[in-house]
């Protein structure tokens, strides 16, 4: 578990006596930088209640974060026995709520609760994977990104989807979404070493994105009349604010990302490779953005083999060669036992679903007749 | 969402392994965790399960996810075999199987449902008007007098008109209509119901009757909107021409036409009107489903190239099919 990850309190430690027990308190600090992705995360969620027209409620949001929050607040209290601010889990579920929609959710009723079921499953299966799926002794998956993924593919098209790869109605909040996304990466990915990442992704994506524009490819989505192809294919894809935002504020988890400055490298290229590999296949927004996401579930799951690669990229030789060893059933023995181990089951399934069941989506009627509002005043999104 | 690496001073990361072993396999496999007790392995199993189950679940296999979750998609309604109100083909036309069941709409169209006629005050004749129809008209003629024509559930009468005259009423009343008729000469009335649901004609007699043949073919692609389907054109055994259309799906909107261009496979609106084009040869009322056009005389489908769906209010070529010799 690597909760508490939050800056240290100053001395005397504060602490509350519970029943005669000592329990140390640990209060949110102004130098935890999560403070500063939850401020470009919450000026998203009001510009997007202000001018760009998104479908979640404030209700939706808040109850969303509060859940998470409740819950890591519950856990990290039982495991650790310290009352800690729940920073992480507050950022999960607003990073849920920035996400993921409930179908039939109007702009403007601030207050709506409608599919408010399907945030708190995203929610709730994004702090399980966090603390039961722990191949490596750390959480594996990135929280708030598989919670959306699970929802989206099992709950499916008719009753959820994520927020549209294009941001508008206002040409305004559009500018303004940049530049918030474009200072708060700065802001951000500078801290945490992982703008060689961010780069490594966005290239990858724009090249591979830009090939498929070439090549014909286009996609169906309910705000647009008509296919979106060529040039239109290319800028929706490689310069959406969705995808900057999943670049910049959910692959940049360090917790997730691997740790060597080359396997963070290898890391966002292969997301971006794992991306447009899934996006081939898909003719729909719904599927697109789908993609998008389950790029990173799969891409988790392989963290910890990029560190292994990087860490015997950094070995001599000799030592090398020494490691290695001639193979036997001794040295396949680890891999019997890790197999057995539940967690490594879960992340396994979680890994291969994730990418089959993404697949699935291209061949989904459903989905394309809601793209084409076809489905009348029931219209999912 | 990235949760910035920080250091802690309460308690450090449980459980963590810093592994010297390059292999990943080192890090999966954590030393020595204590015996898990049966409630655990109860639990451990149960939640291995249920993420086995939602993975096949979130393929949709054998549309589970939408058997259990439900669907926004209409239910499948019986298509229409014929512009009249029958369910099943008129007479003469090949005998097909059961009308088909669709999910697609098509632009609403009139499908005539009964003609009435007499002289003088009458209870008409009762008539069946779709559930799912979105209303019914009444188009009217009289010759002398004043004829009125009501629906008993519908609180304004459909026509309240001096004769001689004709002209159209509305209703909306679903289900069984019986009409109150209220006239001092003859009249005639012909009922109609606008509805969306495909229409599956069967091909034209003359299509396959001696002497007619295909002779040109292609498959629809889109231009602004979203077109699918095959067109064929057939020479028919008087020489004349018509159009069939199969499996046809055409984004709605009232008074398309179908037109013919002399671009072999025409993209973009501008390509459409920069070349000329043939006249409209049909007005399409209904836009998905299986139809038949005869074509003018004057228009001779085999001095084109391609096939072009108009939409002259848009301004607009919706879809286009490229002309194959057949």
């Amino acid at each position: 578990m690597t909760a508490p990850v939050v800056a240290a309190p100053a001395s005397p430690k504060p602490h509350v006596t519970l029943r005669g027990e000592e329990i140390p308190v640990v209060l949110p600090s102004r130098r935890d930088p999560r403070f500063k992705l939850s401020a470009v995360v919450i000026t998203l969620h009001i510009l997007g209640q202000t001018l760009l027209d998104w479908k979640v409620s404030i209700a939706q949001i808040l109850i969303t974060m509060l859940l998470c929050g409740v819950i890591e607040f519950v856990i990290t209290f039982r495991g650790q026995r310290i009352i800690a601010w729940p920073a992480s889990g507050i950022l999960t579920g607003s990073s849920v709520a920035l996400i993921l929609r409930a179908s039939g959710t109007r702009h403007g009723d601030w207050w709506s609760l409608r599919g408010i079921q399907w945030f708190i499953l995203a929610g709730l299966i994004s702090l399980l994977a966090k603390h039961l799926i722990r191949p490596t002794g750390k959480h594996l998956f990135n929280p708030s990104n598989i919670g959306i993924v699970w929802c989206l593919l099992v709950i499916g098209p008719n009753h959820v989807f994520a927020q549209y790869l294009w941001w508008g109605p206002s040409r305004i909040g559009q500018a303004l979404a940049f530049a918030v996304i474009i200072g708060g990466a700065i802001w951000i990915l500078r801290a945490v070493r992982m703008i060689p990442m961010a780069v490594s992704f966005l290239v990858t994506f724009a090249v591979l994105t830009g090939i498929f524009a070439l090549a014909g490819h286009s996609f169906i989505a309910i705000w647009h009349v008509g296919e979106i192809s060529g040039l239109e294919y290319w800028v929706n894809l490689a310069f959406s604010p969705e995808v900057l935002v999943f670049v910049f504020f959910m692959i940049s988890d360090p917790q997730t990302a691997p740790k060597p400055p080359l396997g963070r490298v290898v890391y966002g290229a292969a997301t971006a490779s794992v991306a447009a590999a899934l996006i081939y296949f898909q003719t729909t927004e719904f599927g697109i953005k789908v993609a998008i996401l389950s790029s990173l579930t799969v891409v988790c799951a392989l963290v910890p083999f990029i560190e292994a690669w990087c860490r015997r990229r950094q070995l001599a030789p000799v030592e090398l060669s020494e490691s290695r060893g001639p193979t036997s059933p001794a040295r396949l023995k680890p891999l019997v036992v890790a197999l057995r181990r539940p967690a490594v089951i879960a992340a396994l399934i979680v890994a291969v679903a994730a990418p089959i069941d993404t697949m699935a989506l291209a061949n989904n009627n459903q989905v394309v007749l809601i793209e084409r509002g076809e489905v009348g005043k029931a219209n999912a999104q | 969402m990235p949760v910035p690496e920080t250091r802690a001073s309460g308690p450090g990361p449980v459980g963590k392994v810093v592994a010297e072993d390059p292999s990943p396999m080192a890090e999966l496999t954590l030393p020595n965790p204590p015996p898990p007790s049966i409630l655990q392995r109860a639990a451990t199993g149960f939640g291995l399960l249920a993420l086995l189950v939602s993975a096949l679940f979130g393929g949709n296999v054998a549309g589970m996810r939408e058997r259990f979750l439900g669907s926004e998609t209409p239910e499948a309604r019986p298509a229409a075999v014929s512009r009249g109100g029958e369910t099943t083909p008129p007479d003469g036309a090949p005998a097909t199987e059961a009308p088909r069941q669709s999910v697609l709409r098509s632009q609403p169209w009139w499908q005539s449902v009964t003609t009435l006629e007499g002289t003088g005050s009458m209870t008409a004749p009762a008539f069946a008007i779709n559930a799912d129809a979105v209303q019914w008209r009444v188009k009217w003629t009289c010759q002398s007098g004043r004829l009125l024509v009501s629906a008993p559930e519908q609180r304004r009468p459909a026509v309240d008109a001096a004769c001689p005259g004709s002209d159209i009423g509305y209703g909306i009343q679903k289900g069984k209509v019986i009409l109150q008729i209220t006239a001092t000469g003859p009249w005639q009335i012909q009922v109609d119901q606008s509805v969306d649901v495909p229409l599956f004609e069967p091909p034209l007699p003359a299509m396959s009757a001696p002497g007619a043949r295909p002779v040109l073919t292609g498959s629809l692609y889109r231009i602004d909107q979203v077109g699918t389907g095959t067109v064929t054109v057939y020479r028919l055994p008087d020489g004349s021409h018509a159009v069939r259309l199969d499996d046809f799906f055409v984004t709605a909107n009232s008074d398309l036409e179908l037109q013919f261009s002399p671009l072999e496979a025409p993209r973009t609106t501008k390509q459409v009107t920069d070349n000329d084009r043939s006249p409209s040869i049909a007005t399409l009322d209904v836009t998905t489903g299986s139809l038949n056009f005869r074509l003018p005389a004057h228009v001779d489908p085999t001095q084109f190239r391609s096939f072009v769906i108009w939409c002259e209010v848009a301004n607009s070529a919706y879809s286009a099919a490229t002309l194959r010799p057949a």
